[in-house]
């Protein structure tokens, strides 16, 4: 069933959330980015961060994306004026190398595949949600893996991760997402 | 049917059922109605619920635009039989994920007003929609339809409870009513067949029973009262209608029996009319009979009685006077018996003249001398010296005064007796006043009553010791009467006594009739009236050339009488037989010529004098038809009186009749010896 759910098509003229409307006349890449930068902000939504993650009250959601980046502007526009729990939402570009511990949420560019394990390893028992675009990239120990079915933007979900992160997934996320397990070699259990 | 008509059993039945269904209908539908809609609102207030839980199950998907998931959620509405479809728009209003049971679709686009959350009742199907959020951020829209199955289920099913009670409760009330009505309509009933066995039998002894003391019992008790009290007047009517019949049937018997009589009483007042007819008749008769030989007998006993005085038998002329008085005294009773049948069959007509009052009034004394001096009466006249004339009968003015002078002085003796004669104006109408007073043993009031009765004295001795007929003063009333006068009495026994008369002056004058020849009975019987020297006819159609004619000659002391026409004036002419005739020649139907012909023609008329008075100038044909004399008008009055004289002259010398000259002609010449004449002949 969950299988026949992830199957489901997304009509393209459906705009993303937060208002922004969806050019299906833009070319087929920047269409996919602006779905996946209004996931990762739902994402935002439906997870919990542990309560000493944040300084103070205010304190801003960070987005990291590291290595190459694939949003462009989209994803500043996305999140720009939204707030979560009083909290605003910033996107930092972070190379190769910079120190990941500020991030709350860490989007790793597929440039990154090579070097997968050692991000993962760097951010493992940080409370920082990983989200991936690349095949296996939640078996490998990633929280949250985007998938393209079809014409249609899907995601997977390592909840053995996400706990290990100390984050919070809401049910009504993970009843959407395709839940795979923790490879214990790092392989791709698929 | 008409409602009102029905039977009070019917009736009860109907208000107990009405009234009972009536309560029960309108209680049952309150309480549905109120359940429904409680239910109704029940139903939404599930629906909303259901649908804030769809809408938060569905955010997720939503977000994500995950359409299977949305769908999967709504598909969890099949457990719902009432929403027969569900869909989920999107923020842009497009359908995103759909559910349906049987055919009802959802529109493909969010309807517009499906804005918010709420719902709404649409064509029987309850509408809900519901914000879908997430995180506090709109997703999209759920809107749900429910066909309300369970709530038209619920009306129907508490319809169907409703009815079946109340049919049942209206069943219940129609076995009450129809057991409980026997309560009113029984007795009702009851009463109503007692009412109709009574009237229908007439037996008022029927009673009806009284069931309850309630106000029908009372009813009853009423009528039952009321019965009694036919029954009682009844009976009591019976027997006066019983009662009524017998004094019916002896009404009947005394109507037959008067109506005899009164068919008897009618012959015999018939036959005694018939007999006061042929008595008046016979009375006429003899009167008129007994006139012609007293004629004779009074006037040879005069002869005799001067031949006697001439011879100087002197002892006879006594016995000769008694003869005369006893005669004259039977002609007066006569006269006053005809007088008074004329006036009882009603033939007593007026001849109205112009006449001298002092003429009158001289004469009456010269007459009355006599009689005033037998009793050693003395006599006052109190007259204004211009008293004038009067318009009316002399002759009978002059019966009058003569019957009152007469009783004056027959019933006072050593007294005085007065006349007196005035003028006097009342009512708008000039009056003669004649009083005739007397110092004689007068009349007491019950006398009075039927003084002018006829055949009645004050006192039956009266007529033994005065004698009289009783008829004078009976005739005097009639007469004043027929002259539209009146007659008064004044009198105390012992006292004396006053007549008065009042005459009017001018008497009508639709009185002045022709005598009819009927009439002029005494003119026969009494033959001195033909020849009467100072009557002068006058015929004219002019009725101002007659009255002025008949004024101017009354004063030269003529008796004067006018006729209208020819025809009249000739019969006037051989009645009377005048001294002169004045005749005009202009009149209808005869002129005068003709007339005058007429009388020349008559061997009886032919020496008549006629003077033609006319204003026809025509002497010669006057003269040559034989008139005597021809005088034009207008009239010169001397001349007349001068051409009157010579004709009479002439007559008295040719004609002549020395021992009957005019009775007023000339006034000095008349002779003692017919001092009682106006009591004697007599013209009608």
């Amino acid at each position: 069933m969950r299988r026949l759910r992830l199957i489901v098509a997304v009509l393209l003229c459906l705009s993303t959330v937060a208002g922004i409307n969806a050019q299906s006349s833009d070319s087929a890449g920047s269409s996919e980015y602006l779905i996946k930068a209004g996931f990762i902000y739902n994402f935002a939504q439906l997870v919990q961060w542990p309560p000493a993650t944040f300084s103070q009250a205010d304190s801003p959601i960070v987005i990291g994306i590291l290595g190459t980046d694939p949003f462009g502007e989209i994803i500043d526009r996305v999140v720009q004026n939204k707030k979560l729990d009083g909290r605003s939402l910033v996107v930092k570009r972070l190379k190769r190398g910079a120190p990941l511990r500020d991030c709350n949420i860490l989007f790793i560019g597929s440039s990154e595949a090579a070097h997968l394990e050692e991000v993962l390893q760097s951010t493992k028992n940080l409370p920082i949600l990983t989200i991936g675009e690349m095949p296996g990239f939640a078996v490998r120990g990633g929280i949250i893996n985007l998938t393209v079915e079809g014409n249609k933007v899907r995601f997977e979900v390592n909840i053995e991760a996400a706990k290990q992160a100390n984050l919070n997934i809401s049910s009504r996320l993970l009843a959407l997402a395709r839940i795979v397990p923790q490879a214990a070699d790092g392989k791709k259990s698929e | 049917m008409n409602l009102q008509n029905l039977s009070i059993k019917r009736k009860l039945m109907l208000i107990t059922m009405l009234t009972s269904s009536a309560a029960l209908i309108l209680s049952s539908v309150s309480f549905l109605i109120y359940d429904l809609i409680s239910f109704r609102r029940q139903l939404s207030q599930d629906l909303m619920t259901q649908a804030e839980i769809i809408g938060f199950n569905s955010g997720a998907a939503m977000a994500f635009k995950d359409e299977a998931a949305a769908t999967a959620t709504l598909s969890a509405l099949k457990a719902k039989d009432d929403i027969v479809a569900a869909a989920l728009y999107s923020p842009e209003g497009k359908v995103f994920a759909n559910y349906s049971q049987g055919d009802k679709r959802l529109p493909s686009s969010l309807p517009s007003h499906l804005q918010e959350n709420g719902y709404r009742f649409e064509g029987g199907y309850l509408q809900v929609f519901q914000k879908v959020t997430m995180n506090g951020e709109r997703v999209g829209t759920l809107y749900m339809l429910s066909d309300m199955r369970q709530w038209n289920l619920r009306a129907k099913r508490y319809t169907g409870i409703i009815v079946i009670v109340v049919l049942i409760c209206s069943s219940l009330a129609l076995l009450l009513s129809s057991r409980l009505q026997k309560l009113i309509s029984k007795p009702v009933l009851h009463l109503e067949d007692t009412m109709r066995m009574v009237s229908s039998n007439k037996n008022y002894e029927i009673r009806a029973t009284r069931f309850y003391g309630d106000e029908i019992g009372r009813l009853i008790d009423g009528f039952n009262t009321m019965l009694s009290e036919i029954q009682l007047r009844d009976s009591a009517l019976q027997r006066a209608n019983n009662e009524l019949q017998t004094s019916t049937h002896e009404l009947e018997v005394e109507i037959i029996h008067r109506k005899r009589t009164q068919d008897e009483l009618l012959t015999a007042k018939q036959a005694a009319e018939q007999a006061s007819r042929a008595k008046s008749a016979f009375l006429a008769n003899m009167s008129h009979e007994l006139r012609t030989p007293l004629n004779a007998v009074i006037g040879y006993s005069e002869m005799l009685e001067e031949e006697v005085q001439d011879s100087g038998k002197i002892s006879n002329i006594r016995d000769l006077q008694k003869i005369q008085a006893a005669g004259k005294h039977l002609l007066a009773l006569i006269n006053d018996v005809l007088d008074l049948s004329k006036i009882e069959a009603g033939k007593m007509q007026l001849h109205i003249e112009v006449f001298e009052i002092q003429d009158l009034i001289g004469e009456i004394v010269t007459t009355l001398t006599p009689a005033i001096g037998k009793n050693e009466n003395a006599f006052q006249l109190r007259m204004p010296k211009e008293i004038g004339t009067m318009r009316g009968d002399v002759t009978k003015v002059r019966q009058i005064l003569l019957n009152l002078l007469s009783n004056a002085c027959k019933f006072t003796d050593h007294g005085s007796i007065s006349l007196e004669v005035d003028r006097l104006r009342t009512a708008g109408q000039d009056w003669i006043r004649l009083r005739v007073g007397d110092t004689g043993i007068g009349i007491s009031t019950e006398q009075q009553g039927n003084l002018f009765q006829e055949f009645t004295q004050a006192d039956i001795s009266i007529s033994r010791k005065y004698g009289g007929t009783g008829l004078g003063l009976a005739i005097s009333h009639r007469f004043v009467q027929m002259m539209k006068g009146r007659i008064m009495v004044e009198s105390a026994p012992g006292q004396g006594a006053v007549f008065t008369v009042d005459l009017p002056v001018q008497a009508a004058a639709e009185q002045i009739e022709p005598m009819q020849p009927g009439e002029t009975v005494s003119s026969e019987a009494s033959p001195e009236v033909k020849t009467r020297g100072d009557t002068i006819l006058v015929i004219d159609d002019d009725t101002a050339v007659r009255d002025l004619m008949s004024r101017s000659l009354t004063k030269l002391g003529f008796h004067v009488v006018a006729a209208a026409g020819g025809e009249e004036g000739l019969r006037l002419a051989k009645q009377l037989r005048p001294l002169v005739i004045t005749l005009d020649v202009i009149m209808p139907d005869w002129d005068g010529w003709t007339v005058l012909n007429k009388l020349k023609a008559d061997a009886e008329l032919a020496e008549i004098p006629v003077i033609m008075v006319t204003i026809v100038d025509n002497e010669a044909m006057g003269l040559d038809l034989g008139a005597s004399s021809y005088l034009v008008k207008p009239v010169d009055r001397e001349r007349l009186a001068t051409l009157i004289e010579k004709h009479r002259a002439m007559r008295f010398s040719t004609v002549g009749k020395p021992g009957v000259p005019p009775a007023n002609w000339p006034p000095k010449s008349q002779k003692s010896s017919r001092k009682l004449e106006p009591v004697g002949p007599r013209r009608d």
